[in-house]
């Protein structure tokens, strides 16, 4: 049997159009192991940020900070591709403090005039291991932000934290509220 | 309508000089965290004047930046915008008043 139905496009070779879906509010919650200094990050949907200390296996996980922010996830309005963004904690403006750096070295490579660093932001913070955001989510978040800039010679650029040298030296700008307090 | 008119036509001050983009809309927060969902070319009126709200305004391609109820950002906040081509103004009352102004000028 013969069908006159188009050929409908694939995932694999759309141009996708991204849109942002599943947003939600919560809070960036970083927290450091006292013994090995180690620190993670964790997006908390509950009205309250946890502030407890807690044990998990070796480590003894304290409260270091959280920040009001957000999480998102993004799909393709043409083919309707989705791409979960579980493992991005937080978006981070690269001030370009450190040539040494990894994140400050991807944007050098660039041949657009007026190139911006962001940097997605894994639940490893300190990467104790080497996970990081996926690939996918990258390419996703890279084209997301990338597809409606008119000016031709600015370019976002979102690399994973996994190129960042140092944690503690960083001067990066967190996506995320602060100073609400402070308003009025 | 560009920026540079819009802040003409309601007399706003200006913080610095950067750039005269097309208003291709209005949107209100002081929430970085609900700001970051925005499309581009909007003009984004708030109260805060922090180095992460010109990041987050950055990403989203800003048309240019009010602070409402006579805020002032700081220098390196003013640096920030300079470099990344964000105009930087300021209303001296509040954001319901500037809205109203906005309206009336034909921004919708």
């Amino acid at each position: 049997m013969t069908t006159n139905m188009p050929k409908t496009k694939t995932q694999d070779d759309c141009r996708h159009q991204w849109k942002m879906t599943h947003l939600r509010s919560g809070y960036l919650v970083v927290e450091g192991c006292l013994h090995c200094r180690h620190r993670i990050s964790t997006f908390s949907e509950e009205p309250v940020p946890p502030i407890d200390d807690y044990r998990e296996e070796e480590h003894f996980w304290s409260h270091l900070g959280d920040f009001q922010a957000s999480k998102f996830d993004l799909q393709c309005e043409k083919c309707a591709k989705n791409v979960r963004l579980a493992d991005v904690m937080a978006i981070m403006l690269c001030m370009r403090c450190d040539p040494e750096c990894g994140v400050y070295k991807a944007g050098s490579g660039s041949g657009a005039r007026k190139t911006w660093v962001y940097v997605a932001l894994c639940a490893d913070t300190s990467h104790d291991s080497v996970t990081c955001v996926s690939e996918e989510g990258l390419r996703a978040l890279n084209e997301y932000f990338g597809q409606n800039l008119h000016d031709p010679d600015k370019k976002i650029l979102v690399v994973p934290c996994s190129l960042r040298r140092s944690v503690d030296n960083c001067q990066g700008v967190i996506l995320a509220d602060v100073g609400l307090t402070e308003l009025y | 309508m560009n920026v540079s008119e819009m802040a003409k036509k309601i007399g706003l001050a200006s913080f610095n000089s950067s750039g005269d983009k097309e208003i291709r809309g209005v949107y209100i927060s002081d929430m970085v965290s609900d700001i970051i969902g925005i499309g581009e070319g909007n003009l984004l009126v708030t109260l805060q004047t922090h180095k992460n709200l010109i990041a987050t305004a950055n990403l989203v391609d800003v048309a240019a930046i009010v602070f409402s109820r006579g805020k002032t950002p700081a220098e390196d906040v003013i640096a920030l915008a300079n470099k990344a081509g964000i105009q930087l103004l300021g209303f001296e009352g509040d954001t319901w008043a500037l809205a109203k102004k906005l309206y009336e000028i034909g921004i919708r």
